[in-house]
């Protein structure tokens, strides 16, 4: 009985696996069940990567003076950079559905530190005693459904009014590819996280990288079109070589990285390592936080 | 008011630092856009005509982005944070303490803009810059008229609370598109245009900004570009007046649910 109390008691006991699951399909669910309170915000971010492809469109036919001209013009410089296609409204809704669900991933955990920092509950929950691991799989996994369900709605809408069909190209190989880049945005979830977590002002973060991560993620136009340094450092981020790994599959076109056996190499590397690093960069900000100022003051 | 969130700006430095990089991000991200879409060899002065289009109309995306964000966003922050309440047991006008939280934001916007203007200026060498004093005018008539937006918006905060914050994003890109900030007019469908980028006043308000100083008629009123700027006038007046209305109607359904100081 004593050698019992000892082990399993005395709040000393480390919790199980089911136990560590409960902890992540708690959080998963109490997230989803605030958010189903405000279907709205569900509704309206299905909307926004239609609007967001829309621009480039726009200014495309701007620039060119022609939908005609726009294709022709966007074939011939794309051609130049290595991607050649006339097909640019479904370059850009695929770029900007992707670009969403890396968006969404970012600004939900981004918002979560923050919410729980300003209602003074980030310390409790460093109090419970469960790892930050299992809270912020919760956390991310919860983003993923949401960012997952605006990609899918986005792209059925997009389609429809830009008048695209997805569904020429390699559908399998691009969900595929979908798949094997959520780890790496886990990743870089975490990552984010403890950004904010440091920095405090999510608003202006999340602002800044709702321009800087499609920038970066050639949203709009093939990362090749940088000049050499940024362009090294747009190849490297780990959402460019999935919008671009899709796009390829989706629109026939050749990756920017290389034939497809080295797209897959690189993809799994990188939903290998980032959340590796991603997880170790939270705990180094987690400690250094809790060492100076405290995580709960804002 | 004013002097509050100045020095609670200044507490968050980074913030500041990633507004201004945000600015040259996005100037970059639709230059390089345009630039995968022009015809090899297009000659320089229509690159700069096309390039001072975009970028006027970016000045008033700025200034109507952060008006509509900052009024609301704050007032939003009041609510999660509870003192939103108090503030309101407190005797200060409930119209300047909403005025003075976007004093801080529109000064930083002016700085940027202005940052803005000159890397496009060097990008593509060389602006078209004409009638800056009537420009000018137009812009202050201009961000009076989004003031009235970003009451209303605040207004329309304390009814939807988080929902709002996506709300806003969704608005600014139904601005960016159908007030054509980042395009001449002409490019939108003649219905798009007709039905609804006309019955917009921020359309009256990017046009007539950017095709001033730009120094070429008006596209939505090209033979009487004096109405053009009356309607901007008037929204100028008007909006402001009537966004505040709007918001005390909001705020006055919110306090007699008990609802103002709950998220």
């Amino acid at each position: 009985m004593a050698a019992e109390t000892v082990a399993r008691g005395l709040g000393l006991a480390r919790p199980g696996w089911q136990a560590s699951l409960g902890v992540s399909w708690t959080v998963f669910v109490a997230r989803l069940k605030i958010i189903t309170r405000y279907k709205g915000a569900i509704l309206l971010e299905s909307f926004l990567p239609v609007f967001f492809a829309a621009l480039p469109i726009l200014l495309g036919t701007a620039v060119a003076g022609s939908e005609a001209n726009a294709a022709n013009n966007f074939f011939k410089n794309t051609s130049n950079a290595g991607q050649g296609t006339t097909q640019y409204r479904l370059y850009m809704l695929l770029g900007s559905s992707t670009f969403m669900v890396v968006s969404l991933m970012l600004w939900l955990i981004g918002y979560w530190v923050r919410r729980e920092q300003e209602t003074g509950t980030l310390e409790s929950i460093y109090l419970a005693p469960a790892k930050k691991l299992h809270i912020l799989i919760g956390v991310t996994s919860y983003s993923l459904v949401r960012s997952l369900t605006a990609f899918v709605v986005a792209m059925v809408i997009g389609s429809l009014l830009f008048g695209v069909n997805p569904l020429d190209g390699n559908l399998l190989a691009a969900i595929g590819y979908l798949i094997l880049g959520i780890p790496a945005l886990w990743g870089l979830s975490f990552i984010f996280g403890a950004l904010i977590m440091r920095v405090k002002e999510a608003n202006s973060v999340i602002q800044l990288v709702q321009w800087v991560v499609p920038f970066f993620m050639g949203v709009y136009f093939p990362v090749t079109m940088f000049p050499p340094l940024m362009r090294i450092t747009a190849m490297a981020f780990p959402p460019t070589l999935m919008n671009d790994a899709m796009r390829s599959s989706l629109l026939n076109i050749s990756s920017l990285y290389g034939p497809g056996y080295v797209v897959l190499g690189l993809m799994f590397m990188a939903a290998w390592i980032t959340p590796l690093l991603g997880y170790e960069f939270f705990g180094i900000m987690e400690r250094r936080i809790r060492r100076n100022e405290g995580v709960g003051q804002y | 008011m004013s002097k509050k969130v100045i020095v609670e700006y200044s507490r968050y430095p980074i913030a500041f630092i990633a507004l201004f990089v945000q600015v040259f991000v996005i100037i970059l991200l639709f230059m390089i856009s345009s630039f995968a879409f022009s015809a090899p060899g297009t000659p320089g002065a229509e690159l700069s005509q096309f390039a001072g289009m975009m970028t006027y109309g970016f000045v008033t995306s700025m200034f109507l982005g952060f008006t509509l964000w900052e009024i609301g966003f704050s007032l939003r922050e009041e609510q999660v944070r509870g003192t939103l309440e108090s503030l309101y047991l407190s005797p200060a006008n409930k119209f300047s303490s909403l005025l003075s939280r976007i004093f801080a934001i529109l000064l930083w916007t002016t700085v940027m803009c202005a940052a803005a203007v000159i890397l496009v200026n060097l990008l593509v060498g060389g602006l078209p810059l004409q009638n800056v004093a009537t420009g000018l005018f137009v812009l202050l008539f201009s961000i009076s008229g989004f003031l009235g937006l970003g009451f209303l918006f605040a207004g329309v905060t304390i009814k939807l609370k988080e929902t709002a914050q996506l709300l806003v994003n969704g608005l600014q890109f139904f601005f960016f598109i159908f007030s054509a900030q980042f395009f001449p007019f002409r490019v939108l469908p003649q219905p798009v245009r007709d039905y609804v980028s006309r019955w917009l006043p921020v359309s009256y308000a990017v046009d007539l900004f950017r095709t001033t100083l730009l120094g070429i008629p008006p596209e939505l009123f090209p033979n009487d570009p004096l109405a053009e700027f009356g309607i901007v006038v008037a929204f100028g007046i008007a909006s402001p007046i009537l966004g505040y209305l709007a918001y005390l109607g909001f705020e006055r359904q919110a306090r007699r649910a008990g609802t103002l100081g709950e998220y």
